[in-house]
């Protein structure tokens, strides 16, 4: 598994690199799945709200409405429906995208759980809110997801009878289904709002929107996609006939083909044995378990830092326990606790300016206390013999800082370097340990630990409690930000502080308020030519999506095929015949008792066979619905005939006898290409029914 | 003999807040005992650090109340604070350089910092916070 998330980490990373020279950290794509995630479900909302105004539910007026909406009103209505659309196949991309790289970035595990747990359902609600929309259009496609998508929850098994015959044919559809779609495509999506708000529970100061640039820039690309290629509807659904070639939304029906080539319960048992396989990655060995912070009560007085400054929300202000007056105390929640030591950075008594003897924090890592992080850093820089000295603060998830350690360069390894109180830096630097201090962290604005970057940038500009102080100068201070892949960024911005700190060497030391850190200057692409790449970004993405939404076509049946399908529901015979009760038994009865007859419960179950050509083409026997095997049997089985003229021949058995069969029945039929054929079955009209829907209407009108 | 006394005019009617004022109070007299006594390197620097990271965090926790009952003036309030911080890291920094300092002068003047900032900007949040 390991070794898997190293590859992926391989693919991931150069293609994070590009896109931060092109769009730059804050507005990096793919650092922004998650709120990018966020800002297409609101785009899907807000023109799903638009597009269901003119929506009508009905067999008709369904594909009628929105036709009219795109065709009439293209400039609006036409957009909003094609965004919509494009919305949700982005956002199948992004919520997939999202996974895998937290997956990648093993960002799962542990107490990092939550998240994982909530996050694998909203996959699940997002492709029901897909398939139930593209049902709603009700056209060719929409058939395919109909009769597909029912026949494969008939194969759980749980209906009595198959929900597939509701889309047998024409005469058997009912508007009441649109209703029933319309309402699920409507509930799901807020039953998934609603997941979506508790897979962000446990993320402090979680953000929900991208930066503004990159939702106009989304939003952008979706409208020129919706221009350029308006969502359409395909032909009209006719249940009468079957789709041969279907526009195929690959995002949404990705698994669909798969039923084509094995049973819907394999498909059902790979999807949720894979989903169950996918929530379980997150507690799958070896663990990382590092000891939760630990407060220290003789030195916190409940400011509340900590608790401000964790990402995970793992810290909880809680009454004193301790009887002194102090109002509050910091608790750890422990299980929910990532032991990266924003808090410890965070807290007002983690200086080391402290006596030796005493520096303990209110909050506190176990197995890496500021006492013991003053003395490593202190020790580390006294060893440094070159000139200038520079002493680094490096992350578990940087570009390599330990690598950078040489005669001049001490490097001190914590677990975030959000963990670095910034009285640290005043320190260091006041008490001559060391010349500079180079603060290298995981890409910008994609801190493993979520925040420790932007929190260190704040406390070192004074934007954030705990601020550096003033006094101390900035340009003694780089800071620099990189993924693990861009050691050679690292090295430069290293090689470029040690000449800025040379070149300023012997001046006085400046008092600077409020200013940032200094950064290296790296290569970077002129503006005009990241601003291009940018636009081959947003016009990639929404290439791949406008695509991949109706290409390749699907073929549901090759050109010369029509489909032929048995289907229908029978009570066989009682297992005992039904026997009258005489006028002496009822008389015996209580008046409240009597009824007729007395019928043994059970069923014979009903034996089926269908011939095409005189040869074999389906032999069942179907066992009696219900617990008390009493209820009638339901038979539902789809062919594909060649096109041209058939007979069919057709047996039925329902009362336990061996041989011979109670109602046959045979037809010689004239299969056109796509056509959709049933066979029927109905005891009160004398046996086998062969297409009702063509006979009820005008037998010359199939195509 | 002890340099500052605690005053009852200093309440500013926060129990934790009054708590810490007289615990911070209580560590500049000790701070004063220790001039008194033995005033060499090592210790009165730890002291001052000690002192440092005390007061901070009573800021901190100072902050906090401000914040959570809207005090109006919190910007002042907290720019005092970080006056006072600064003054104090410019005498750790003297100490530092081995600076002959006045020791009496030197807590007096921590002293005198503590008075003069319960007298203006803590009165001023007492007499917020009792309306």
């Amino acid at each position: 598994m390991n070794a898997l998330k190293r590859a992926l980490r391989a693919l991931f990373l150069p293609v994070e690199s590009a896109l931060e020279t092109v769009f730059g950290p804050r507005l990096n794509p793919i650092t922004q799945l998650g709120t990018l995630g966020w800002f297409l479900f609101w785009i899907v909302t807000a023109s799903g709200i638009y597009v269901y105004v003119f929506f009508d539910t009905g067999v008709t007026q369904a594909w009628q409405s929105l036709e009219t909406l795109s065709r009439e009103q293209w400039w609006l209505g036409g957009i909003m429906r094609s965004l919509h659309r494009y919305a949700s196949d982005a956002l199948v991309v992004v919520v997939l995208l999202h996974a895998l790289r937290e997956f990648a970035m093993d960002r799962i595990r542990g107490n990092r759980w939550f998240p994982w747990l909530t996050g694998v359902p909203l996959i699940w609600f997002l492709y029901v809110c897909g398939i139930t929309g593209y049902w709603l259009v009700w056209d060719k496609l929409a058939q395919y997801v109909a009769v597909s998508t029912t026949e494969w929850l008939d194969s759980i098994g749980i209906f009595s009878e198959p929900i597939a015959r509701n889309f047998l044919d024409s005469e058997r559809l009912s508007g009441r289904f649109f209703t029933l779609m319309a309402y699920i495509h409507i509930a799901v999506p807020l039953l998934m709002l609603l997941f979506m708000w508790i897979h962000i529970q446990r993320h402090a100061h979680a953000r929900v929107n991208p930066h503004r640039a990159l939702g106009i820039g989304t939003l952008a690309a979706l409208v020129a996609l919706s221009l350029v290629r308006p969502a359409l509807s395909q032909a009209p659904a006719d249940l009468d006939t079957s789709p041969l070639r279907i526009g195929f939304d690959w995002f949404y029906f990705t698994v669909y083909p798969l039923l084509d080539h094995m049973s819907g319960r394999t498909l059902w048992a790979i999807l949720i044995g894979g989903s169950v396989f996918m929530t379980a990655l997150a507690w799958l060995p070896p663990l990382r378990k590092a000891p939760p912070a630990r407060v220290d009560l003789a030195n916190c007085n409940g400011c509340g830092r900590c608790f401000a400054d964790c990402p995970f929300g793992a810290i909880t202000m809680v009454a004193r326990s301790d009887g002194t007056k102090y109002e509050q105390e910091a608790q750890v929640v422990e299980n929910m606790c990532m032991s990266c030591g924003i808090c410890v950075g965070a807290c007002p008594t983690a200086t080391p300016f402290r006596s030796a003897g005493e520096l303990t924090a209110g909050i506190e890592l176990p197995g890496r206390s500021v006492a013991a992080l003053r003395e490593e850093v202190v020790a580390a820089a006294a060893k440094l013999t070159g000139q200038p000295r520079v002493v680094v603060f490096g992350c578990a998830h940087d570009a390599g800082s330990p690598a950078l350690a040489d005669t001049s360069t001490a490097v001190i390894s914590l677990p975030c370097v959000g963990m670095l109180p910034p009285p640290f830096l005043d320190f260091l630097l006041s008490r001559g340990h060391t010349d500079g201090v180079l603060v290298s962290g995981c890409a910008e604005h994609d801190c493993f630990e979520r925040l420790g970057d932007q929190f260190t940038e704040q406390r070192i500009a004074n934007e954030r409690d705990p601020n550096l102080r003033d006094r101390v100068s900035r340009d003694r201070i780089a800071v620099s930000w990189n993924n693990p892949a861009r050691r050679g960024s690292l090295r430069e911005a290293l090689r470029q502080f040690r000449a800025h700190l040379e070149t300023r060497e012997g001046a006085p030391p400046v008092k600077s308020a409020g200013r940032a850190a200094w950064r290296a200057k790296l290569r970077t692409w002129p503006a005009p030519v990241r601003y291009a790449g940018q636009f081959v970004a947003y016009a990639a993405m929404a290439a791949f999506v406008g695509y991949f939404a109706t290409q390749p076509m699907f073929t549901y049946l090759e050109p010369d095929q029509a489909l032929l399908k048995l289907s229908f529901i029978h009570a066989g015979q009682p297992l005992v015949a039904c026997r009258h009760y005489t006028s002496a038994e009822l008389a015996k009865t209580s008046v409240n008792r009597r009824r007729a007859t007395d019928c043994a419960r059970g069923r014979w179950p009903v034996t089926v066979e269908l011939d095409l050509d005189g040869q074999p083409l389906y032999r069942g026997t179907h066992e009696p619905a219900g617990l008390w095997d009493d209820g009638p049997s339901s038979v539902y089985a789809r062919f594909e005939v060649p096109a041209g003229r058939h007979r069919l021949d057709a047996r039925l058995r329902d009362n336990g006898e061996h041989q011979g069969f109670a109602y046959t029945g045979s037809e010689v039929v004239d299969f056109v290409p796509g056509q959709n054929f049933v066979v029927d079955f109905s005891a009160a009209d004398g046996g086998f029914v062969f297409d009702r829907a063509v006979r009820g209407r005008n037998p010359g009108r199939a195509p | 003999m002890t340099l500052l006394e605690w005053r009852d005019d200093f309440c500013i009617g926060i129990e934790e807040v009054d708590h810490e004022h007289r615990e911070l109070i209580e560590l500049i007299n000790a701070l004063h005992a220790e001039f008194a006594g033995d005033a060499s390197g090592g210790r009165v620097e730890g002291f001052l650090g000690e002192i440092l990271a005390g007061v901070s965090a009573h800021f901190a926790l100072e902050e906090k109340v401000m914040r959570a009952r809207g005090y109006g003036a919190l910007t002042d309030h907290k720019a005092d604070h970080e006056h006072l911080l600064d003054d104090l890291r410019d005498l750790m920094d003297e100490h530092a350089a081995g600076a002959v300092l006045d020791e009496a002068a030197f807590a007096a003047r921590l002293a005198e910092w503590f008075s003069a900032h319960f007298r203006t900007h803590d009165a001023k949040l007492h007499k917020s916070l009792a309306r």
